[in-house]
């Protein structure tokens, strides 16, 4: 679950303690400063707050769908606890025929917060399959919609099934001394958040869940289903924020329609991006920063000039200091922030991996583990594919084969089909007609992360990194999977492999940092760390010089003998495909027109026309 | 079968309403990728300028022309001041930025009038039937449907036949080709922005004169229905907006009709249980639109 | 007519075009040729103003343009007849060639109209039809037109005859050889380099974002080494 103790555990939970107790020292330090029941309120509903950001940090930030839902399963929990929490007697007077038998239950608060949970887990797992019934990924519209909708059925439920909620007027309100009266369950329940937080961000599904957010694409290819880990956040994010829910409600008293909808959706969204919606650290941060801000604005508001106690007898900015102003100021932070700074203050830094990097004990670089022996009966065949878009074919009855221990190469002018084959093979595009097998089994059609976990595994001739994550991670994530999933083949470890990539030194950097020879090294470097029977790279070289093109034979070869893998290389670079590859297929008009040796194919006068046009010089 | 022939008239009323939002709504996504969360906005804009002159002595036929105006220049200048700061971000951004345009509007009405409601008076004729045969229909719906037919008429009229109309489909349809033709970025989002205001406006007047009143949060519900009927249609579809607001509008005053008693009154919740059904299903929409090319 | 200096392009860290110089005479066809990759498109890309050059200049009829957006070129005489076409599928194909005319005056415009019209008879047939439901080889005259309803000075055209059936490829040429006639000056980015050679006055052969060689279209035709040029392959 956890891939390294030291760092997925052991730091997470001094970070987590380092975190917990400098945000709530301050906040009590606020409080002994300030004095008054109002200043101690306004920090515990902060330390509430806190667990609800980093409920919802939980799921924005590791997958990267947008939910505006998340205090929609805020109400539902918040009403299933106060209808269970609540004394029957002070329910009588509001709703005394509720549905169930409710107006009768009476369990307190510890079990009946486990109820809310449970119920909003059930409902989260219903949505959970919806979200991923429609395709949700890092920015999907559908998404967005699927959790607005949440939001306003479940307030339009608290507003209108008066029976249960007490609708508008009413609502659920707990009796007088019955509310929350210690802070004990706020401050388990915060670090428990917080560190469930950073411990599923470091663990396996966590940073599976990552990549995902990178590049859904590119996810995919490494063999990763995101929907998985994608419900896993989910799931695990609505159990946060349905604790935070049930100790709003308790702590509040009461619960009306109005405290788990759009203005609290706002502020805990304000919160979560003004820190930094990818930084556990960042969410605590902004929830700081804004409550900081709103209390400025609302003693400013309403004390004005007071406030600074400077006496004034002119105001020229009485306009300005006015009841009111909190709410103007989340609004301009939220605008402010998207066009200043978008990623928040934090952007993804975590204060339990900067402990981890200045403290761990620096590693030396591994030498170079020896050669595996490449597994030469695993052939790789497709035959007759066909791909037609409309009535364009794309593909048309091209064909193939090649063996794990081969370098092949696929060659051909622009539109020639090159791509799209390797995306029939790698399962992102479906033929039309046509299979593609790998030592014998069948894989046409298959999902492109089964495609993967059989042993395919490409690159993109756009680089898709997972740019956030460091180098060191993104070679990481595909032996996660590799290890659940190609635990057959000895690999080489994550350190080799960085360092057969000739990347050591930058192992720490985020992959987005790179330059381009880098990028492309870290590319090959990723999909090997999968085990992969065929190395599929569409083209390594675009945008190279002729000398770093030279260079990538070697980095090819060196890479797809460390693992075991074949090689399939699309690349329009003669020089480097003639070096490197044992056999060439040449594509034009998406069918095969010739085969053969790099000899054999620089030779061939069909190669040549479909380069230079129809009547080229010999 | 009267029953329903009424509910499709009160719903295609209701409908078209929702309709020009959409549309709004859908011109800004066609050129921006933006779902304008802030698209509410124009109608507290505009309800709340209808009120200082109704408190002039304005009358209802002075006072909707120049709601159609406010609700063009609020556009303009969200654009200007918000929108145009954040072009090509990506769409979490996008997103983002909308929605807190959106609660700084309505905060600022707060701040600056207050959160109380203010009432006017709705017009003479809005509450009149006429009857034909058996079925009752309000002359309100009448209005809103000849309305908007008009209006549609329109701005069918503005897309297909002068230039800048061409323009807004083309930059639509492919944003970087029709810079290449010539068309000026600039000046085809904020031509979209003040199309999207008109339509806004002219649904604002329909919207106020229902509703008799303006408040800071008057906002959300129209935005919501304007979105939501947008995405139900498919993001990026006029056609499909369009439709996708007829369909809300038919749909809510059928289930507010046909559903047993206590559940009515969720109709709204339904509609929008409905609305994640459909998403889960057919996440593009009813129509669905190649992704637009982003600015 | 256009020269370009010392332009460099590049997409992230990656350089696309580096240190570019060349030039393109009024009344010239010149041939732009280089294997997939070689960083054709960013080059007419950072000439149009869709790409913007980190270094060297664009200079258009005398004056800098380096930088400029689109429409300025475009006003400038400057148009581009993108990759893959890029009709406007949902327009009509006469809706197509008013946006393509959108900088020129109405009455103008007509006439422009009336002029492609003649120039492509396949198109006058399908006046009012929706451009997506146009083949490709109309699909790509559409392109070209519209592309002339700017009455540009200077046509760009990137890969005119790509994914287009050998038919229609001659289709293509043919087209490109009568607006030589008409003495329109072109610049046009082909990978299927011996038909372009064969109408090109001059052409250049662009390889990993640098030029590698230039001569007239006769002279590149008569290099024997001109496949191991093009595609890097070492003789």
């Amino acid at each position: 679950m956890f891939p390294n103790l030291r760092r997925d555990v052991g730091f997470p939970f001094l970070g987590s303690v380092a975190l917990f107790g400098l945000f709530v020292g301050s906040g009590l330090l606020y409080t002994s400063l300030q004095g008054g029941r109002a200043s101690g309120n306004l920090i515990t509903a902060m330390f509430i707050d806190a667990i609800m950001v980093v409920g919802i940090q939980i799921y924005i930030g590791n997958t990267g769908v947008f939910s505006f839902g998340h205090i929609g399963f805020g109400a539902i929990a918040g009403y299933t606890f106060a209808l269970f929490a609540i004394d029957p007697v002070d329910k009588a007077t509001r709703i005394a025929d509720a549905p169930w038998g409710l107006a009768e239950v009476g369990t307190g608060p510890v079990l009946a917060a486990v109820i809310a949970v449970v119920v909003t887990l059930v409902i989260a797992a219903i949505i959970g399959i919806g979200l991923a019934r429609s395709g949700a990924q890092s920015g999907a519209v559908a998404a967005t919609v699927i959790t607005l909708a949440l939001l306003f059925v479940t307030h339009e439920l608290a507003r209108s099934w008066v029976r249960l909620t007490g609708g508008e007027r009413a609502g659920l309100a707990f009796g007088i001394g019955d509310t929350l009266d210690s802070r004990l369950p706020i401050y388990l329940a915060l670090f428990a958040s917080i560190l469930a937080a950073r411990l599923f961000a470091q663990s396996r599904a966590g940073r599976l869940s990552k990549a995902a957010r990178e590049d859904d694409l590119a996810a995919r290819a490494m063999g990763i289903n995101p929907i998985v880990q994608q419900t896993i956040a989910l799931l695990l994010s609505v159990v946060v924020v349905a604790v935070a829910s049930s100790l709003r409600v308790y702590e509040v008293g009461s619960v009306l329609p109005g405290l788990f909808f759009f203005d609290y959706t706002l502020l805990t969204l304000v919160m979560l991006v003004v820190g930094g919606r990818n930084s556990v650290t960042g969410s605590i941060l902004g929830v700081a920063v804004i409550t900081a801000a709103r209390e400025v604005a609302r003693r400013l508001g309403s004390e004005g000039y007071e406030f600074f106690g400077i006496g004034l007898d002119d105001a020229p900015l009485d306009w300005l200091f006015r009841e009111g102003l909190p709410r103007v100021v989340l609004g301009l932070a939220m605008v402010g922030f998207m066009i200043w700074r978008s990623d928040g203050l934090l952007s993804d830094w975590e204060m339990d991996n900067w402990l981890w990097r200045t403290f761990r004990d620096n590693p030396k670089m591994p030498d170079l583990p020896g050669p595996l022996e490449a597994v030469s009966s695993s052939e790789l065949q497709a035959s007759d594919v066909v791909v037609a878009f409309g009535g364009f074919r794309a593909l048309d009855g091209a064909s193939m084969a090649a063996t794990g221990d081969e370098i092949i190469g696929l060659i051909g002018p622009n539109g020639a089909g090159k791509t799209t084959l390797v995306n029939v093979i790698t399962g992102m595009v479906p033929p039309t007609s046509g299979s593609v097998s790998l030592a014998g089994q069948d894989l046409t059609g298959a999902p492109s992360f089964k495609i993967a976990r059989a042993g395919l595994v490409r690159t993109f001739q756009n680089l898709r990194l997972f740019g956030l994550l460091s180098v060191r991670e993104n070679v990481e994530i595909p032996a996660l999977v590799a290890q659940q999933h190609r635990s057959a083949r000895k690999l080489p470890s994550i350190d080799e492999l960085v360092a057969a990539a000739g990347l050591w030194e930058h192992r720490d950097r985020r992959a987005s940092e790179l330059d381009y020879g880098n990028s492309r090294r870290l590319e090959l470097a990723r999909a090997a760390a999968l085990g992969p029977q065929f190395l599929l790279l569409d083209e390594p070289t675009s945008g190279m010089s002729d000398s770093e093109s030279l260079q990538m034979i070697e980095q090819v070869r060196r890479m797809a003998s460390l693992v075991g893998a074949g090689v399939l290389v699309i690349d329009h670079d003669l020089n480097f495909i003639t070096g490197i590859c044992d056999r060439i297929y040449c594509l034009d008009q998406g069918a095969v027109i010739a085969a053969g040796t790099p000899e054999q194919i620089q030779a061939d006068p069909q190669v040549r026309a479909a380069y230079l046009g129809v009547s080229a010089p010999v | 079968m009267t029953e329903l022939i009424q509910n499709l008239i009160d719903g295609l009323g209701r409908g078209s309403i929702y309709a020009l939002l959409a549309l709004g709504v859908a011109v800004i996504f066609g050129v921006m990728h933006l779902l304008n969360f802030a698209h509410g906005e124009l109608i507290t804009v505009s309800g709340y300028v209808a009120y200082a002159m109704f408190n002039q002595g304005w009358s209802w036929y002075l006072v909707a022309p120049l709601i159609v105006v406010v609700a063009i220049i609020a556009s303009l200048l969200i654009e200007r001041v918000a929108f145009s700061l954040v072009r090509g971000a990506s769409d979490f951004t996008l997103v983002l930025t909308s929605f807190g345009v959106h609660f700084l509007v309505s905060a600022m009405f707060v701040m600056f009038v207050g959160a109380r409601v203010k009432t006017f008076s709705e017009p003479g004729w809005i509450a009149d039937t006429i009857a034909i045969g058996p079925i009752n229909v309000e002359v309100f719906d009448l209005v809103v449907i000849g309305v908007t037919i008009v209006t549609l008429l329109l701005t069918v009229a503005i897309l297909q036949k002068t230039m800048f109309g061409l323009a807004l489909r083309a930059a639509a349809a492919d944003f970087d080709t029709a810079r290449l033709m010539g068309i000026d970025s600039n000046r085809v989002i904020r031509g979209a922005f003040a199309l999207s205001g008109a339509l806004a406006g002219i649904a604002g007047i329909f919207w106020l004169m229902r509703a008799g009143n303006t408040a800071p949060s008057s906002g959300i519900d129209p935005m919501l229905k304007g979105v939501l009927a947008a995405l139900i249609g498919g993001l990026g579809s006029m056609r499909g907006a369009v439709l996708g607001g007829l369909a809300l509008g038919v749909a809510e005053v059928v289930l507010r009709s046909q559903l047993p008693g206590e559940a009515a009154a969720l109709t709204e919740g339904v509609v929008f249980a409905l609305i994640a059904l459909l998403f889960i299903f057919r996440p593009q929409g009813i129509i669905s639109v190649a992704t637009a090319e982003r600015v | 007519m256009l020269e370009t200096v010392g332009l460099t392009t590049t997409y992230g860290s990656i350089a696309a075009l580096r240190d570019v110089s060349l030039s393109v005479g009024e009344g010239e066809v010149v041939g732009l040729i280089g294997p997939n990759g070689a960083g054709k498109t960013t080059l007419l890309g950072s000439i149009a103003g869709l790409l913007q050059p980190v270094s060297g200049s664009v200079v258009f009829e005398g004056s800098d343009v380096t930088g400029n957006a689109p429409d300025k070129m475009l006003k400038a005489g400057l148009a581009l007849v993108p990759e893959h076409r890029r009709i406007f599928t949902d327009l009509t194909v006469v809706e197509n060639l008013k946006v393509g005319g959108i900088t020129v005056g109405a009455s103008e415009r007509a006439g422009l109209l009336e002029e492609m019209a003649d120039l492509f008879p396949v198109l006058r047939d399908k006046w009012e039809t929706s451009a997506g439901f146009l083949s490709g080889g109309e699909a790509q005259q559409l392109a070209i037109a519209r592309a002339l309803m700017s009455k540009p000075r200077l046509l760009m055209m990137d890969e005119p005859s790509l994914g287009l059936a050998p038919v229609l490829v001659d289709l293509v040429f043919e087209l490109i050889e009568s607006l030589r006639n008409q003495g329109r000056t072109l610049l046009v980015v082909e990978q299927n380099a011996t038909r372009m050679l064969e109408v090109s006055d001059r052409a250049y052969v662009l390889r990993s974002g640098e030029l590698v060689a230039e001569g007239t279209g006769a002279e590149l035709l008569e290099r024997s080494d001109l496949f191991d040029t093009f595609v890097g392959g070492t003789s």
